[in-house]
């Protein structure tokens, strides 16, 4: 039977090489899955694409027939990120996912629906409600909400939930880069090394334990978030999506093993051994069960 | 809805570089105020503020008493509710909004919208600041939550330049308060998680970074190791200063390095830039620490104090004492200080 | 510098010789308990403590009872607090900030941390004045005589 969860690619956060970006993309329009988040939401030097080539792909992506959503950045520092917003939230056709309140504001006062992102920090139904009063359509619970807290979350009519499923998870936003830091760079004149690290660069402890992962100004999960073994505890939920991080190797796979298991095409006993291959690290799914993000309580 | 900055809304002459202190108890709140505070901000004994550490913060009885002394020497109270509340435990949140209305505060410090949305209905007249955690980095964001909300100081996260913080000065009537010394988030505060993925517990939702259940310190033949739910953070030798627990001061090895990969132990100290927040007009700045002994905040106001009023009667001779620097950093992190991300090389 | 050490070793050599544990504990519950009884002992019931003082080799181990402080044999602690006599001096007196001398590694917190950052915090949360008032009068001058002039 098929599922009605959809599954979502949620945007690009590492820096890739134009051409890498584009062949990702047209790739993507042929994968199961049903919505495209589009967009730089990391570093606003980053440039190998630019609005018009998201838009471009944004197009190519719709006549694919997938939903297209611009995810806006979510650290917004200066008057040129709230012009590059601005160009965004003014694109025309596409929905725009909102990840800081200066989005909001713009989006609000446009009379736009608009998706609340992960960094929007929403833990009760007071804020979920809010936002959807100012034109939330659909929301993403922040990536270390537990299950039981968001069984507890009323949901406002209408909204719809899309959980951060599957990825290396994003962590904490800087304006420091870390990647420039890495190479004795300042930020100003980083020589965009994060463009030689397609899925960041991995930080271990002292004991050589792969702890975080270094993206540019962003520091994320050494571990691969993964709820593709605990799709059944989404039944009776109010989770409608899923969201799948893009990682560089095996992204199509990932996908088809999502949505196989989602339809039950692939039984629940198999699909540790189908994912095993495609994961870039091992895997975590703490956060999901209200423990520290790192554990996992599977053997893969 | 538009906002527009002109004379269409009076505006009252707002502060300039008032001093506001940390305090994790009653002495330490007396310390502050004896020592030239103009305020000081305190939290609940809970998770409903972002300072949740065990036997620290306010209960009800030195609620009022603190604010009774305070306020007997004009010195202002500020509560933090920081956090961010939960389905299933939100109304510890609105209670502790009641109780600070009704202990007579004269503002609170609030990061999520639900809650600002509770204070601003049940108690109109209390005043509303937008905190640090609220993660609002830009004028857009600020004057959103002006609008629906009433915000009418919000504190800027430590990740702008200062050409960056006196252009949201420049769009906004909303007070800003920046951080002036203390503690540094490398991250943008509201932000990072690190601490959650490490041991289950985050700013946003249990109050505090590194909680002290889940940091073990031990003495090794390798050198004292400073744990976080068994993940090291980092190891020191015998002559290495010391850091927070915190996982973005640790020693890290990326491709064959082992370094501080996020951020050195170190101290936020911006007196340096006293006369550039003065002439952006800043209304407020603001000490880190509630976290610290009342001998800290005692000494690090005194300096402040002095260093402020210093750069109000002329901030072009204004030169940061030797003096205020070396007690600074006596009582910093690892006895180092950083402009941060206020001078932009640091980014 | 303070004097502090010097009478205290003074006023311990005229108090009778017991074990070092019972000692403090005996000193403690008949002067600053009486302003300390008051706090939320309860999370701290059960719970044992060792002060090593570093460069006298000195250990001492406790634990909490409704009548105070409660001398412990040596042994196995919850948490331990490693410090030099002068340093535990000027803590305190609240001449020295806890964080501080962790920067500096001259406080070493090791065991359950929340249990030591609770004690930390609780004695901190109590007003210097509060606790100079539990000591006998003459006494309580002379530990104010002497704090003053740690302070210069």
């Amino acid at each position: 039977m098929t599922s009605p969860i959809k599954l979502a690619l949620g945007p690009l956060l590492y820096y890739w090489p134009r051409d890498k970006v584009l062949s990702f993309y047209e790739q993507a329009a042929a994968w199961a899955v049903d919505t495209v988040y589009l967009g730089e939401t990391v570093c606003s030097r980053r440039h190998e694409l630019r609005l018009d080539d998201w838009l471009y792909l944004a197009e190519m992506l719709t006549a694919a027939g997938k939903e297209v959503v611009l995810s806006t950045q979510t650290l917004i520092e200066s008057e040129s990120d709230l012009k590059a917003l601005r160009k965004v939230v003014d694109n025309g056709p596409f929905r725009v996912e909102a990840n800081e309140f200066g989005a909001v504001r713009l989006l609000f006062e446009a009379g736009m629906a608009f998706v609340a992102g992960p960094a929007l920090n929403v833990y009760n139904p007071d804020t979920l409600a809010l936002l959807a009063s100012w034109g939330a359509v659909r929301w993403v619970p922040p990536v270390e909400m537990p299950r039981t807290m968001l069984a507890a979350m009323p949901i406002p009519a209408g909204m719809e939930t899309e959980v951060f499923a599957y990825g290396r998870l994003p962590l904490a936003f800087s304006s420091r880069c870390f990647t420039a830091r890495h190479y004795n760079l300042q930020k100003d004149s980083c020589q965009f090394r994060c463009i030689d690290h397609p899925e960041g660069l991995l930080m271990n402890t002292r004991e050589g334990e792969g702890f975080l992962t270094i993206n540019g100004t962003q520091t994320q999960s050494g571990k691969v978030h993964t709820l593709a073994l605990r799709l059944d505890e989404l039944v009776g939920m109010p989770v409608t999506g899923l969201r799948l991080s893009p990682q560089a190797q095996h992204m199509a796979e990932v996908v088809a093993t999502f949505r196989d298991a989602l339809d039950g095409v692939l039984p629940t006993a198999q699909v540790a051994a189908r994912l095993q291959p495609f994961l870039p690290a091992l895997a975590c799914d703490g956060y999901w069960l209200g423990k520290a993000g790192l554990a996992y309580t599977h053997n893969m | 809805m538009k906002y527009i900055l002109g004379n269409q809304e009076s505006v009252m002459p707002k502060p300039l570089l008032e001093l506001i202190c940390p305090a994790g108890s009653l002495p330490a709140l007396k310390a502050a105020v004896d020592h030239g505070a103009d305020g000081v901000y305190l939290g609940l004994k809970d998770n409903t503020n972002a300072r949740n550490f065990s036997g620290l913060n306010f209960d009800a009885k030195a609620l009022a008493e603190g604010v009774r002394y305070a306020h007997a020497k004009n010195c202002k109270v500020l509560m933090a509710l920081n956090t961010y509340p939960q389905p299933t435990t939100l109304k510890r949140w609105q209670q502790a909004v009641d109780t600070a209305a009704t202990a007579g505060l004269d503002a609170i410090i609030l990061a999520d919208p639900g809650l600002m949305a509770y204070a601003m209905k049940t108690h109109p007249q209390l005043r509303l600041h937008l905190s640090v955690q609220g993660s609002a980095t830009n004028y857009e964001a600020i004057n959103f939550y002006h609008e629906h909300f009433g915000i009418q100081r919000a504190v800027v996260p430590r990740v702008l330049s200062l050409p960056q913080v006196e252009n949201v000065v420049q769009h906004t009537h909303v007070e800003i308060e920046l951080f002036g010394f203390g503690g540094l988030c490398v991250m943008v505060e509201g932000r990072c998680l690190l601490s959650s993925y490490a041991c289950g517990d985050s700013p946003n939702t249990f109050g505090a970074c590194s909680p002290g259940h889940a940091v073990r310190w031990q003495q090794t033949p390798k050198g004292m190791e400073t744990r976080l739910n068994g993940v090291l953070i980092d190891r020191y030798a015998d002559h290495e200063k010391a850091g927070y627990p915190t996982l973005c001061k640790g020693r890290f090895e990326v491709q064959g390095e082992t370094y501080y990969a996020l951020e050195e132990p170190t101290s936020l100290n911006t007196l340096e830039m006293l006369p550039e927040m003065h002439r952006i007009g800043i209304a407020a700045i603001k000490i880190e620490g509630r976290q610290r002994s009342p001998a800290y905040v005692a000494q690090v106001t005194q300096v402040w104090r002095a260093a402020i009023d210093a750069v109000k009667r002329n901030p072009a001779a204004f030169k940061p004492q030797a003096a205020w620097l070396a007690q600074l950093d006596k009582v910093s992190e690892g006895s180092m200080h950083t402009l941060g991300a206020y001078y932009r090389p640091w980014k | 510098m303070i004097a502090f050490p010097s009478s205290l070793a003074a006023l311990i050599s005229r108090l009778p010789a017991y074990p070092p544990s019972l000692t403090f504990a005996t000193a403690f519950n008949l002067t600053v308990w009486k302003s300390l009884q008051d706090l939320e002992w309860e999370a701290l019931q059960d719970r044992r403590f060792c002060v090593a003082v570093r460069d006298t080799g000195i250990k001492l181990w406790f634990s909490m009872a409704t009548s105070g402080l409660k001398a412990e044999t040596a042994g196995q602690a919850d948490v331990t607090f490693t410090a030099t006599l002068l340093d535990f001096t000027r803590l305190a007196l609240r001449l020295e900030d806890p964080d501080t001398l962790f920067f500096n590694r001259r406080l070493l917190i090791e065991g359950d941390t929340d249990l030591g950052l609770r004690v930390k915090n609780m004695l901190d949360g109590v007003e210097f004045e509060t606790l100079l008032e539990s000591f006998p009068s003459v006494l309580g001058r002379l530990v104010n005589q002497v704090r003053k002039q740690g302070m210069a």
